[in-house]
C-alpha cells in the first residue's frame, strides 16, 4: 500500500521500520557513539538506529537533538529514514543537516517495528510493500456528549462481535464524507445529522491489513436507532468509557481523532 | 514554497553549505507552510554555549564552518565562559579549550564576536517593519515588541541557515496577521524595579504562546528588556504590544479579546514562587547582559552600599570595555564584570549554591540549567541585605 504524507526532507531510502510508541528525544534516547536506543517508554529499549526506517509519533526535548542525529548520520549509525505523525523543527533540522528523508502526518500508531518500508521526502509518500492497504470510514454519531457504538454481527466480514462506530468502506473515487453520510443512514436509519468536523486518518492495523480510517463527526438530534443486518447491539457511552469495551483496533484514537484535532 | 532565481541556485549550484542551509530553510519552511523565503537585513545566532550544545554541537559547527560564509552582519549569543578571565573562574581548561573552539567555528564563518544575548544594545538595531532572523527568546522578543522589527524566534541551525542565505521562512511574526494580540492583560500596578520582571513571569504563564496586549502602565526601553526577558522565559511569547507605548500598539486589533488582570497580589505569589533559597552565595546581575547605563547605575550602588557576598555582572565585550570606571569600582568591591557569557549559561553552579538576582529570567532559569537556588530580589534590599 502507499500512504500519502508530507514531505519534509527530500531523498529516498528503503529499509525495515523501527517504530517508538512514544514521543523521543535525540538527546538522551539515543546513544551518539552507536545509534542503541537508550530509552526504554519507547518499547525499542537497545534496537540500533543504522539504515532502519524511523518511526515516532514526534520530537521533544532540547534542541541539541539537532546536532545529535548530525553526528549520528555522519558516524553512518543515523536512520535511513523518519517518519512523524508532527515533525518538529528540531527532528527536522538535524534529519537536513543529516541527509535524511523525512516525511510526517503519517499515524504512526498502526506501522510495526519490522515492516518494509520505502520513503520518499520529495514526494511526500511512503510505501509498504507487503501491506495491503483498505480505505474506509467511521462516523462518530453524538448526542448530548455521548457517542454511538454498535456490536457488529456475524454476517460481516471483518472484525465480527467487536464493537465499533458506524463504518463502511470507500468505493473507488468517491467522497470520504459522503459515503459516511450513506453509511450512518443505512446503518441507523438515522437521517437529520449535522457535520461537525472530519479528523486526519488513523491507521488500524490487522496482520498484513492496514484499514486507513477516515474519521468523521456527526451530531443527532435524537438517540432512536434503527440498526440494519451488520449490527447486533447498539449503546450510547462516554467517549472516556470505550477502553471497557472490547472493540475493532484503534478505536479510541478515532474517536480522538475528531474529538481532539490537535491530539 | 515559491523560490526566486537566486534562493534555486544557491539551492541546486551553492557550496555545500549553502545547499544544506537552503534545505534547512525549506523544511522549517514546510513545518510552517510558508509561501517564501522573505530577505533579512540581520540574523542573531544562538546554540553556541558548550555547557549548552557539548560535543554534538562542536563537531557540527566545526564541520559547517570548512565553507559557511554568512551573507547579512550576524551576531551570536553568550559563551559559557568569558574567554578573558576563564581561569581566574576556576573553570575546566577542556571546557574553555573546547568553548573557544566553538567561537573560532563561528567567526571562520564570518559572525561577529558578540557572544552577546542583547544585540540591540550593541549596534544591531532593525528599524519599524525590517525583517530579521533572530534566535535568543529576549532578543526576540524585544526586536519584535519595542523596536517593531520582525522576526520569528529561529532555531539556532535555522538562524545560522538564514543569515547565510540572507533570507528566512514568512510565516508567524513576519505577517500582519501574526502580529495581532491574543490577550489584553490589564496590569492594576504601577511598575518599579523588578516588577517589569514579575509581569513578565506571570503574563507568560497565563497566555503561553499567545500575544499579550498590556494596558495600565507605561515603562523605558530598559524596563521592557526585562519584562520581555522574563515573558519569554515563561511563556513561550515572542512579542507583546503595551498600549500607548510599543510602536505597534496603535494599530492592534483588541476587540473581543479575552482580558486578565495582574494585581499586586499575583506579582508578590510570583516572587515567592520564584525564591527558593534563603542565604545567597553572591548576586548575580544580568540575563539578559546589562546595558552600559545599566552597569554604571550598578557600580553607583555597590559603591554606596558595599556587599559581603561578590556582586557578579554579566555584560557584552563591547559595553565592558566603554566602562573601565564602573568595571573598576565593582572589581574594588569584591566583584566581576564578566563579558561573552551570561548568568545561566556559566558555570557558576561549581562554585555558588545560591544566587540572589533581580532577573526574572535569571531567576526562572537558574533552577533547572544549572541546578542552583534562588533568591529573586531588587539589587538595592539585596545591597542593604547583604551590607
Amino acid at each position: 500500500m502507499r500512504i500519502r504524507a508530507r514531505g519534509i526532507v527530500a531523498g529516498r531510502a528503503s529499509g525495515k521500520a523501527l517504530v517508538s510508541s512514544t514521543p523521543f528525544s535525540f538527546v538522551g534516547g539515543v546513544d551518539p557513539a552507536t545509534g542503541s536506543i537508550l530509552n526504554g517508554s519507547t518499547g525499542i529499549l537497545g534496537e540500533r538506529l543504522d539504515d532502519r526506517i524511523f518511526a515516532f509519533p514526534t520530537g521533544k526535548g532540547s534542541t541539541v537533538g539537532s546536532y545529535v542525529l548530525y553526528g549520528l548520520g555522519k558516524r553512518g549509525h543515523g536512520p535511513a529514514a523518519i517518519v512523524n505523525r508532527r515533525a518538529d523543527a528540531v527532528v527536522a533540522v538535524g534529519a537536513t543537516l543529516a541527509g535524511i528523508p523525512m516525511v510526517d502526518r503519517v499515524d504512526v500508531g498502526g506501522l510495526r517495528t519490522g515492516d518494509r518500508m520505502v520513503v520518499d521526502g520529495g514526494r511526500g509518500t511512503v510505501e509498504l510493500p507487503d501491506i495491503r492497504g483498505k480505505r474506509v470510514v467511521t462516523a462518530i454519531l453524538r448526542n448530548r456528549g455521548r457517542i454511538l457504538i454498535v456490536r457488529r454481527s456475524e454476517k460481516v466480514g471483518t472484525f465480527r462481535g467487536k464493537w465499533s462506530a458506524i463504518s463502511g468502506h470507500i468505493e473507488g473515487r468517491e467522497d470520504p464524507k459522503h459515503r459516511a453520510i450513506v453509511e450512518v443512514r443505512e446503518e441507523t436509519g438515522i437521517r437529520a445529522i449535522t457535520f461537525r468536523g472530519a479528523g486526519d486518518p488513523v491507521l488500524a492495523r490487522d496482520g498484513t491489513t492496514i484499514y486507513v480510517v477516515h474519521p468523521f463527526l456527526f451530531d443527532t438530534p435524537n438517540r432512536r436507532v434503527r440498526l440494519d443486518w451488520e449490527n447486533v447491539e447498539q449503546r450510547w457511552v462516554r467517549p472516556e468509557e470505550l477502553d471497557r469495551f472490547e472493540t475493532v483496533p484503534r478505536l479510541v484514537n478515532v474517536v480522538a481523532a475528531v474529538l481532539k484535532p490537535s491530539a | 514554497m515559491r523560490l526566486t532565481r537566486t534562493q534555486m541556485h544557491l539551492l541546486d549550484d551553492g557550496t555545500e553549505s549553502q545547499r544544506k542551509a537552503m534545505q534547512i530553510l525549506l523544511a522549517v519552511g514546510r513545518l510552517a507552510d510558508a509561501p517564501r523565503l522573505i530577505p533579512i537585513t540581520s540574523a542573531h545566532v544562538s546554540g553556541v554555549s558548550y555547557k549548552l550544545i557539548g560535543d554534538p554541537g562542536l563537531e557540527f559547527l566545526e564541520d559547517f564552518a570548512r565553507d559557511a560564509r554568512v551573507s547579512v552582519p550576524t551576531t551570536v549569543n553568550p559563551l559559557g565562559t568569558d574567554l578573558a578571565q576563564w581561569q581566574a573562574l576556576g573553570v575546566p581548561p577542556s571546557f574553555a579549550e573546547k568553548q573557544g573552539r566553538i567561537a573560532s567555528a563561528y567567526e571562520a564563518m564570518g559572525v561577529r564576536r558578540s557572544f552577546s544575548c542583547t544585540p540591540y544594545l550593541i549596534g544591531v538595531r532593525p528599524t519599524f517593519g525590517e525583517h530579521v532572523a533572530w534566535a535568543e527568546s529576549s532578543a526576540v522578543c524585544f526586536a519584535n515588541s519595542v523596536l517593531g522589527a520582525r522576526t520569528n524566534r529561529e532555531g539556532g541551525p535555522a538562524a545560522l541557515a538564514a543569515a547565510i542565505v540572507g533570507a528566512t521562512p514568512e510565516h508567524g511574526l513576519h505577517t500582519d496577521e501574526g502580529r495581532e494580540p491574543t490577550a489584553i492583560v490589564k496590569v492594576g500596578v504601577k511598575p518599579r524595579g523588578i516588577d517589569y520582571s514579575l509581569i513578565g513571569l506571570v503574563a507568560g504563564e497565563r497566555v503561553d504562546d499567545g500575544l499579550p496586549f498590556f494596558r495600565g502602565f507605561r515603562g523605558t526601553e530598559g524596563d521592557l528588556k526585562w519584562l520581555g526577558a522574563a515573558l519569554a522565559s515563561s511563556g513561550a511569547c515572542s512579542m507583546f504590544h503595551l498600549e500607548g507605548v510599543t510602536p505597534e500598539s496603535r494599530r492592534a486589533h483588541v476587540k473581543g479579546l479575552k482580558s486578565i488582570a495582574i494585581t499586586d497580589r499575583d506579582l508578590a505569589a510570583a516572587k515567592r514562587a520564584h525564591t527558593d533559597g534563603t542565604e545567597a552565595d553572591m548576586i548575580g546581575l544580568g540575563s539578559p547582559q546589562l546595558s552600559a547605563d545599566e552597569l554604571r547605575e550598578v557600580a553607583r550602588l555597590v559603591d554606596r552600599t558595599p556587599p559581603r557576598i561578590p556582586v557578579w555582572v554579566f555584560t557584552s565585550r563591547v559595553v565592558r570595555d566603554a566602562n573601565p570606571d564602573a568595571v573598576g569600582t565593582i572589581e574594588r568591591h569584591g566583584g566581576r564584570v564578566l563579558a561573552d557569557t551570561c548568568l545561566e549559561v556559566t558555570l557558576l553552579e561549581h562554585r555558588f549554591g545560591t544566587v540572589a538576582t533581580p532577573s526574572g529570567k535569571g531567576a526562572y532559569y537558574l533552577p533547572s540549567l544549572s541546578r542552583q537556588k534562588v533568591v529573586f530580589e531588587e539589587l538595592k534590599t539585596l545591597l542593604e541585605r547583604y551590607t
